[in-house]
């Protein structure tokens, strides 16, 4: 059911009808209200009520960072447990009593948060906040309901990394990357660690973690505030506070010196190669650069990666460069796959000479430009979905303790300038700052190895 | 039960209706369990509103241009930006020439590489420093193409331009072509190493045979061989406005949509080309195993399914309710069963895809090899109570529910309720086809689904396509037919 979200574009209010040139001119703003309950819920509600639909998102702050050794996955674990029956919902009915009245749901996990949220029509505000207050109040753990979900999990971790070309590349990175437990290890976790949780570690991380004083309520859609407020005490306030969690240091020590892996994959038919540097994490002051960076070297066919790798020395099929999101110490990174008959060498080698031009050369106004209006088209674009209000509401709120952020976040992006990002770059782009991965094709009996 | 379960009312006006749409009929939420599955206990206490949902379904304003193009306009002021489509039938892969099938979808991909007036890297400076895009798409096996794009409110006079460009004046460079070529092998090859590529080329392979439809990749020969004339051949003959679509979303009203079509696309004159016709695939061969030996593989991937029904067939809803029943999100059987309950997978659903010629049905999931004979044997036992068994009441009720009232989501976006329009336009449905939907939802039978699952998912036409460990799933998979191996490039065993 969980998904693993890299990074949540932005919303924005929607423009009253009829005012759609004065909303293209001026910039409209989200409203929203931001209460906390006397057991610590922060609650934050948005009205829209052009569509009979309304969003809830509950952020927990909790992720695979506040994962112990031998206990890798279980956050994400945990977030199955919680489809799987409360004190006053049985196990399975909260999806079939979304899905079935007409909504959509799901769970997501990273490796900084928990989020559940769902969507629904206008009428059924009860059921949605009731089944998360259930939720949040009790849980029925039963050695059962874990070894069905544990499975579950195992399949999700065949599914997506151990079934699939590269699956482990992206474990690999982060290992290597990574000296902080917190992130070095997967959101999925080993098998072993998966097969190792118990009972009492579902309680004791339901208690720790699952309490109101956690976590963030986002309610956006066609509902009213008051109401909104009235009923979030109704199934909420029963709900006792619990001591914070203790903080998890994420002190990522200074890199020295490059790190160099490589791996063979008998899944994959082409080599690939992944580069990481270390940067600052979400919404620390670099990060707008950096978010800037990665447009002007990979977003779209105008890109420099595509035009120069891509398109005209064909290297590859695609190149591409994101900062990973992570609210804790960050990593930019950029993955390319070389062509057949292309080597990584090559490849590597024309990377590095796009990263010397950014921290060199000019960088374009018309480069600058398609960031800041890339961030407004998706700014944009969020306005008319409730859940990605409500989601981008919660998770500002949690990562940045401002939920504002939903309205000003396109201000810092129209605020950073070319030498900003050269600056960044040059910053940061430094080879002893950098882990590069690659992953070769392991031929197996009864495949022929394309090279 | 009473009247209240179906109390669905649909009142249709001008631009827009309305429609009511039930909740859970009160004092039904303590009934029974939706299925004897103890993976799933509905205790019964949460508040579902039984409060009458009113819904106002808009609609969009139609026009017909002199070139045969169909207007169609859905005006919607929430946000500054507009979305359109061009859909021309007749360009898509479907008719393709017999002996280079892909040549409709390298003509579509080659479009934007250059026109007479801009080079391929000026039209990605130009659209992606707007942050507005248009994108050329022609499946493999589709009756269509589609020139579709969007932008800001205030770039959305240069985006069409663009696109009109695009689909006017391509040029097809050879050097471009060149490119593309050798992406798209490596494409092809890399395909290869995906176990959902896998599955699903053998299974269009079995379910259609030679039809159109089996193809869901290119053939690297064709690639190698077509040239830009064949391409820029097949554009002139096929990208004709005649009976094409242009369907616009967004902040814009159909007098000024109306003025940006007459100039921008003043040049697209009707052809003369008479409507595209298809034939549907010819009927399924026998029931076959058919194994894909994918080294290193610790999963398997099993897909069973068989052909379907068009968009059009009268069985349309029917088999709608039927394949929410079984496979349908987390509340299907098959989720419910073999996740939930067994924990054999991370998911199992089931899929109709239908089209203007039969399409098919499918139900797939991955399984951890070891436990592939009995999620097998599972996953057949819940087609075959479909087949066998009528769907509890309740459970029939809450799908049916479920299908109708998850309509009011899509209302949120302007896209999703233009694309409900584009397809009655597409396959000549009424034009109140989506007002009445939750009256023909609500109007499916128990006996009438069970009668569907008879007609459509007989065994003896059921494929199995399974991707996995040879050594391991070849035997186990010897009790369900004749078992035909098959290695990753697709050549049998």
């Amino acid at each position: 059911m969980p998904r693993h979200f890299r990074r949540f574009g932005l919303a924005l209010i929607a423009a009253l009808a009829g005012a759609a040139t004065l909303a293209a001119q001026s910039a409209p703003r989200v409203t929203f209200t931001d209460t906390k309950m006397k057991n610590g819920l922060r609650v934050i509600i948005s009205e829209d009520h052009s569509a009979p639909v309304f969003s809830i998102a509950v952020t927990y702050n909790a992720g695979s960072r506040d994962e112990r050794k031998g206990r890798t996955g279980f956050a994400h674990l945990f977030e199955h447990m919680m489809f799987k029956g409360s004190e006053q919902v049985g196990p399975g009915e909260h999806f079939m009593l979304v899905f079935n009245n007409g909504g959509n749901m799901n769970g997501t996990t990273n490796k900084d948060r928990t989020l559940y949220f769902e969507t629904l029509p206008a009428n059924q505000l009860d059921l949605g906040l009731f089944l998360e207050a259930d939720r949040m109040w009790s849980l029925e753990i039963t050695a059962e309901n874990l070894d069905n979900q544990r499975n579950a999990v195992q399949e999700e971790r065949r599914l997506g990394v151990d079934n699939q070309p590269y699956g482990r590349t992206f474990e690999a990175v982060d290992a290597l990357a990574y000296e902080n437990f917190a992130y070095e290890h997967s959101v999925i976790g080993s098998m072993d660690d998966l097969t190792a949780a118990t009972v009492d570690d579902v309680k004791q991380f339901f208690r720790t973690y699952y309490a109101p004083n956690n976590a963030i309520l986002s309610v956006v859609g066609d509902v009213n505030t008051k109401d909104v407020l009235a009923k979030v005490s109704k199934y909420f306030d029963r709900i006792p506070a619990q001591p914070a969690p203790a903080v998890v240091d994420m002190t990522e020590p200074a890199q020295t010196a490059e790190r160099r892996q490589t791996l063979e994959d008998p899944l994959a038919r082409l080599p690939r190669i992944d580069m990481a540097w270390h940067t600052p994490g979400s919404f620390a002051p670099d990060d707008d650069a950096l978010t800037v960076l990665a447009t002007v070297l990979s977003s779209g066919r105008s890109s420099r990666f595509y035009e120069a790798i891509v398109r005209q020395a064909q290297l590859s099929s695609g190149v591409s460069a994101f900062s990973a999101g992570t609210r804790g110490p960050g990593l930019f990174q950029v993955i390319a796959t070389a062509l057949p008959g292309k080597t990584i060498a090559d490849l590597e080698k024309a990377i590095d000479a796009e990263i010397e031009k950014v921290k060199t050369g000019p960088i374009q106004d018309w480069e600058i430009t398609k960031a800041r209006n890339s961030q407004k088209r998706a700014f944009v674009g969020g306005l008319g979905s409730s859940l990605q209000k409500a989601v981008n509401l919660g998770q500002y709120a949690l990562f940045a303790n401002d939920p504002n952020l939903i309205n000003t976040y396109i201000d810092r992006i129209n605020k950073v300038t070319a030498a900003d990002v050269q600056r960044v770059a040059k910053q940061y782009f430094v080879n002893t700052n950098r882990t590069v991965v690659i992953t070769n094709p392991k031929a197996a009996a009864g495949q022929e190895g394309v090279r | 039960m009473n009247a209240r379960k179906s109390a669905i009312v649909v009142v249709a006006s001008l631009a827009a209706s309305t429609m009511l749409i039930a909740a859970t009929p009160a004092g039904e939420q303590g009934g029974a369990p939706p299925q004897s599955s103890k993976a799933v206990v509905m205790k019964g206490r949460a508040p579902v509103s039984t409060e009458m949902l009113h819904i106002k379904l808009p609609r969009p304003v139609e026009t017909d241009l002199p070139n045969g193009l169909h207007l169609m306009v859905l005006e919607d002021r929430r946000a500054p930006q507009v979305s359109f489509q061009i859909i021309i039938p007749g360009a898509g892969g479907y008719f393709d020439p017999a002996e280079m099938p892909g040549v409709s979808s390298m003509t579509a991909a080659m479009m934007r590489e250059g026109t007479t007036s801009k080079t391929t890297q000026q039209i990605a400076e130009m659209l992606e420093t707007m942050a507005a895009n248009v994108n050329v798409g022609g499946s493999l096996s589709g009756v269509t193409a589609t020139i579709s794009g969007s932008s800001l409110t205030e770039n959305f006079d240069a985006t069409f331009g663009l696109a009109a460009d695009i689909l006017l004046n391509p040029t097809f460079p050879k050097d471009e072509f060149d490119r593309y070529k050798s992406r798209t092998a490596a494409g092809l090859v890399q395909q290869r190493s995906n176990p959902s590529f896998l599955a699903n080329e053998m299974f269009a392979r079995m379910v259609y045979g030679a039809h159109p439809a089996a193809r869901v990749a290119m053939n690297a020969d064709v690639l190698k061989a077509a040239t830009t004339e064949t391409l820029a051949a097949f554009h002139k003959s096929h990208y004709v406005p005649d009976h094409a679509l242009l369907a616009i979303a967004g902040d814009i009203s159909m007098a000024d949509a109306r003025k940006l079509a007459d100039a921008k696309l003043a040049a697209w004159k009707k052809a003369g080309t008479p409507a595209p016709t298809v034939q549907d695939p010819p009927a399924i061969g026998p029931a076959r195993v058919s194994l894909i030996a994918r080294p290193n593989s610790v999963q398997t991937s099993l897909w069973v399914g068989t052909q379907g029904i068009s968009r059009t067939s009268p069985d349309f809803d029917i088999v709608t309710v039927m394949d929410k029943v079984i496979g349908g999100g987390p509340t299907g059987r098959l989720f419910v069963h073999l996740r939930e309950e067994k924990g054999y997978t991370y998911g199992a659903y089931s899929q109709m895809s239908t089209g203007q010629y039969r399409g098919s049905w499918l139900a797939s999931t991955d399984v951890r090899t070891e436990v592939t004979e009995p999620a097998l044997k599972d996953l057949m036992a819940e087609i075959a109570r479909m087949r066998d068994e009528p769907v509890p009441t309740k459970e029939f009720e809450d799908a049916k529910r479920s299908l109708v009232a998850s309509f009011a989501l899509s209302l949120e976006s302007p896209t999703a309720v233009l694309s409900n329009h584009v397809s009655r336009w597409l396959y000549k449905l009424p034009v109140d086809y989506w007002d009445k939907l939750p009256e023909r939802i609500s109007a499916v039978t128990v006996a009438q689904v069970e009668a569907a699952a008879k007609k459509y998912l007989e065994p003896t036409r059921l494929q199995i396509v399974a991707v996995g460990d040879e050594a391991k799933v070849g035997p186990v998979l010897k009790q369900f037919g004749t078992v035909d191996v098959y290695d990753t490039n697709g050549v049998k065993k």
